[in-house]
């Protein structure tokens, strides 16, 4: 304006005299009243379930019969970047697992962990796996580790479930702590 | 094949020949195990290694897997087998021919389908000394009691020394979060190199024990409690104060360090005033110093490669396959390379009998007349000399003295039989004389059954001498004597760090009643023992894989342990306990540390002057395993002369027809490896060996139980026979709890006679 040229700029009054930037404004949030919503409504009725790509909480896979896969060969924790897996192993010949080498120890700290993945890639037999649960926070450190039998239970999201929807989901709170329970039967794509 | 001429070019790692050692490994791996996840040998698998350096990482066969079996199956309480993973390269039946000599493994069948293994894979009945695992490439023979418990890059390791025998076998313990898990010996490294024995190899999960002593006990009103160290140390010192010099004895274990054991003389003698310091609870005094004098122990050491140059060995009252399993091994395989006389004089068979060319069968501390009668027979203008020895033919004699006269140099491993029975050592000093003045070369090795029994010695822990055989201004009391004063009066405190009187002693009950007199007893030990319970206070000590310092092995060889792990819950290292019981009494005691009574040590004891302690952990680069340079040097005091008198002979007894024999068998070492699980799986209860002549004629079975009785004491055991002992012999080891076998002895009455009859 200092240098530009002088004299009255009608169109700038006309538009103040009209509120065209204001009803622009009211326009978009206008529209966005009528259009569909983005946000998700979590963790009351609605929670992400991510693609099966994600890198969520380890958990320990079993093979067809109901045995472990994990052989205990703690190639895991060589592979940790942080050291943050510990495994120690036992002879259990009893049909515990595919070999009769397992896991006395299997327990991973989360707190310590970056979800990498090089776990995943260094197990020979596919026991362990970074899955989809990452409602991780705690109250205090003591949920940070996670040991083999809880790691052992199959997560709410089942390898075969795509992922990379919305589902439907209930906030449940019980004295034990709480949690936010999908229902796969009920989803939608993600808007964006 | 190609001859390897001179100036012939070599190429070992052109592409042609990577390409085929890729394809040599893919063969490996037609039939191999691909279970490396599971297998215990993945981290350090030498076939592994070779297919990740050279390939191939992608195999062509696709045919089914031969598989010799499914499951592993055990070879003995300590080896399990699983031959899937196989390469068939026969090392194991070689060193178990070759080297142990014990001939159990062997190759079964033929091309893919040979499996390494016991016949019909039954249980072995062998050394279990597991060289076969160490050798084996792959993971096909495994430590039992290392099963699926860490894989090699768990494991924290320190280069340390075996404390069992005192062959001084170099070996690296290994730890897992502070757990024990294995001893691995290594190739190329210390005398022993890849080879241990089961004592070495499986003996050590005692440092795990949970009956290990952590916190100090004092006895209040008769019982024994825990309590602080201060609490100890306070109750040490009101009751010691005022005690004179005589009163006070000290007996330190020949399993502690050079270091510690300089501290404790030093601590008896200079704090204490007292001359009265021992080293065993086994020897009398007297014995040792003329072992030592007859050994020429202070000429400086001995190695046992040396001796294997020799054109005879004699091998003398050692009961070496037992208690120095690994210089059996190195005499059975030089032996069978360099074809040299081998002379065995003992009563017992041993392992070691196949590789003599000469073996004599004398009875139990006969040793002493055999010598004398080949001596004398080798110093010219005299004949005769056989008298004593009746029960030796004289032509095997006159066959030893030929092989003596024929030999340029004669190398003698002479054992503990002649700290048993001293008045032998006359013999061995008077031999070794003779053949020096007939101009030949003469090695003794004296043949040690505790690990540190030499350096002990050597550091003055002895009322006879001082540090480096040094003369003592007054002869203090050995264990005999000591126990004795006890008995009357005369001394009433002793300080037994690390030995167990009771247990070892060769009269029990009398020791049992000389420490019941005692006004004050302080033991220091790492478990609670039979001598640890009439304690007034008890000191947890270390065990050697817990402790720096250095140990001095049968031949003179200084080399350095080190501590893998801090001592359990509140005890200390025995250095630091004996360190903190002197400073009770004066401040000023010292040296402070390990490193400090070396330097103090080396600067009065001018045969570890220059004892190199460096590079016996390295690997030598040509696989040379004597190292000269830590052998100790001569000293410059002798042992004083002592005459031992011949000990009584027991008036034979129709009663008892057996001469009985002690020693410690191939599983145990003392009574600390009772504390060892597996050893105890390879033999735990107490069993007496016969010759099975004896078994027939008495009409006992091998396998059954026998009640042995002798004059003083009786007990039931296992009966088992070793064919080619000398009749008449009774063997029973000295490491069975259930039977002590110091309770069949009484002191001042020679050997014991015992009598063996079936239990009906």
């Amino acid at each position: 304006m200092e240098d530009g040229k002088k004299g009255l700029d009608i169109f700038g009054l006309i538009k103040s005299v009209l509120f065209t930037d204001f009803v622009k404004g009211l326009v978009i949030t206008l529209g966005y009243n009528v259009s569909r919503s983005i946000t998700l409504r979590y963790p009351d009725t609605e929670k992400w379930i991510p693609y099966r790509r994600w890198r969520g909480m380890h958990t320990l896979n079993k093979d067809a019969n109901g045995r472990e896969l994990c052989v205990a060969c703690e190639l895991c924790s060589r592979a940790c970047p942080t050291q943050c897996i510990t495994v120690i192993p036992m002879e259990d010949a009893t049909g515990r697992g595919i070999a009769d080498r397992v896991a006395k120890v299997w327990k991973v700290d989360l707190v310590r962990c970056l979800f990498c993945g090089f776990c995943e890639d260094a197990c020979p037999t596919t026991a362990v796996r970074l899955g989809r649960e990452y409602e991780l926070a705690c109250h205090d450190l003591s949920c940070t580790v996670k040991e083999r039998e809880g790691l052992l239970k199959p997560q709410p999201v089942p390898e075969s479930f795509e992922g990379g929807v919305v589902v439907g989901a209930r906030f449940v709170r019980t004295p034990g702590g709480i949690s936010v329970v999908a229902d796969l039967s009920k989803s939608r794509k993600r808007a964006l | 094949m190609t001859p390897v001429l001179h100036g012939i070019s070599i190429l070992t790692d052109s592409p042609t020949v990577v390409s085929a050692r890729a394809g040599a490994l893919e063969f490996l791996l037609a039939n191999h195990a691909l279970d490396c996840p599971v297998c215990d040998k993945a981290g350090e698998c030498e076939l592994q290694d070779m297919v990740h350096k050279y390939g191939p990482h992608k195999g062509r066969h696709t045919e089914k897997k031969f598989k010799f079996h499914e499951k592993d199956y055990a070879l003995s309480p300590v080896i399990i087998k699983n031959s899937n993973r196989c390469v068939q390269c026969i090392k194991c039946a070689r060193v178990c021919r070759e080297v142990v000599g014990v001939n159990v493994l062997a190759a079964i069948g033929r091309g893919d389908h040979q499996e390494e293994t016991s016949f019909f894979k039954t249980q072995l009945d062998c050394d279990h000394c597991g060289n076969c695992i160490e050798v084996c490439p792959v993971g096909c023979f495994m430590r039992l009691p290392y099963r699926y418990k860490a894989r090699p890059w768990d494991l924290k390791g320190a280069d340390t020394v075996c404390a069992y025998c005192a062959t001084g076998c170099r070996m690296v313990m290994e730890h897992r979060d502070g757990t024990v898990l294995r001893a691995r010996a290594q190739y190329g490294v210390g005398v022993n190199s890849e080879t241990l024995c089961a004592r070495g190899r499986f003996g050590f999960d005692y440092i795990n024990s949970p009956e290990r002593l952590t916190t100090p006990h004092v006895n209040r009103y008769g019982k024994l409690e825990a309590a602080t160290w201060v609490e100890a140390f306070d109750y040490i010192k009101e009751s010691l104060m005022g005690v004179s010099g005589d009163e006070f004895g000290g007996i330190v274990s020949p399993r502690y360090t050079n270091e510690e054991a300089y501290l404790f003389q030093k601590l008896v003698r200079d704090v204490f005033k007292s001359a009265n310091v021992d080293s065993t609870s086994r020897w009398e005094a007297s014995g040792v110093e003329a072992f030592a004098a007859a050994a020429g122990m202070n000429e400086g050491g001995v190695s046992v490669f040396d001796c294997m140059e020799a054109d005879t060995v004699v091998v003398i009252g050692a009961q070496i396959s037992d208690e120095n399993p690994v210089t059996d091994y190195i005499i059975r395989r030089i032996s069978a390379a360099r074809k040299m006389n081998v002379i065995i004089v003992s009563p017992r068979a041993m392992k070691l009998d196949s590789s003599a060319n000469l073996l004599l069968r004398v009875a139990p501390g006969a040793e002493g007349a055999v010598l004398n009668a080949v001596a004398l027979s080798l110093v010219p203008d005299k004949t005769g000399g056989y008298a004593q020895t009746a029960d030796i033919a004289k032509d095997m004699i006159d066959a030893l003295v030929a092989k003596l006269k024929a030999s340029a140099s004669v190398a003698i491993i002479a054992g503990t039989e002649f700290l048993r029975h001293p008045e032998s050592c006359a013999g061995l000093g008077f031999l070794k004389d003779s053949l020096k003045s007939s101009g030949k070369k003469v090695l003794i090795l004296p043949a040690l059954d505790r690990c540190n029994q030499r350096g002990v010695w050597e550091m003055g822990a002895h009322p006879g001498f001082g540090p480096g055989y040094a003369g003592v201004e007054k002869r203090g009391k050995g264990t005999h004597e000591m126990l004795e004063a006890a008995m009357d009066g005369g001394i009433t405190s002793m300080y037994a760090a690390g030995v167990d009187i009771v247990s070892m002693f060769p009269d029990a009950q009398f020791a049992q009643k000389a420490l019941m007199r005692l006004k004050f007893l302080i033991v220091q030990d790492t478990f609670m023992t039979e001598t640890a319970k009439m304690a007034h206070v008890v000191l947890p000590g270390a065990t050697f894989a817990e402790k720096e310092g250095f140990y001095t092995n049968q031949e003179g060889r200084a080399q350095i342990i080190r501590s893998l792990l801090p001592p359990p819950g509140k005890a200390k290292r025995d250095f630091d306990v004996i360190k903190a019981v002197g400073e009770i009494f004066d401040t000023g005691f010292g040296p402070k540390n390990p490193a400090l009574a070396l330097d103090e040590m080396r600067k009065t004891n001018p045969m570890y002057r220059d004892a190199s302690l460096a590079f016996n952990n390295k690997r030598n680069v040509d696989n040379k395993l004597d190292i000269k340079a830590a052998l100790v040097k001569a000293a410059d005091a002798a042992p004083p002369s002592v005459k031992c008198a011949p000990a009584a002979i027991a008036p034979k007894d129709d009663k008892y027809q057996f001469a009985l024999m002690t020693g410690n068998h191939l599983f145990h070492s003392g009574m600390l490896s009772k504390r060892s699980v597996s050893l105890t799986g390879l033999l735990n209860s107490a069993v007496v060996e016969i010759c099975p002549e004896d078994a027939v004629f008495y009409g006992l079975k091998p396998g059954a139980k026998v009640i042995v009785k002798g004059a003083h004491y009786e007990a039931v055991m296992t009966l088992t026979v070793r064919p080619g002992s000398k009749r008449g012999v009774a063997f029973i080891a000295e490491n069975y709890q259930d039977c002590p076998v110091n309770r069949f002895f009484k002191k001042g009455a020679g050997t014991p006679q015992v009598a063996i009859r079936p239990c009906s």
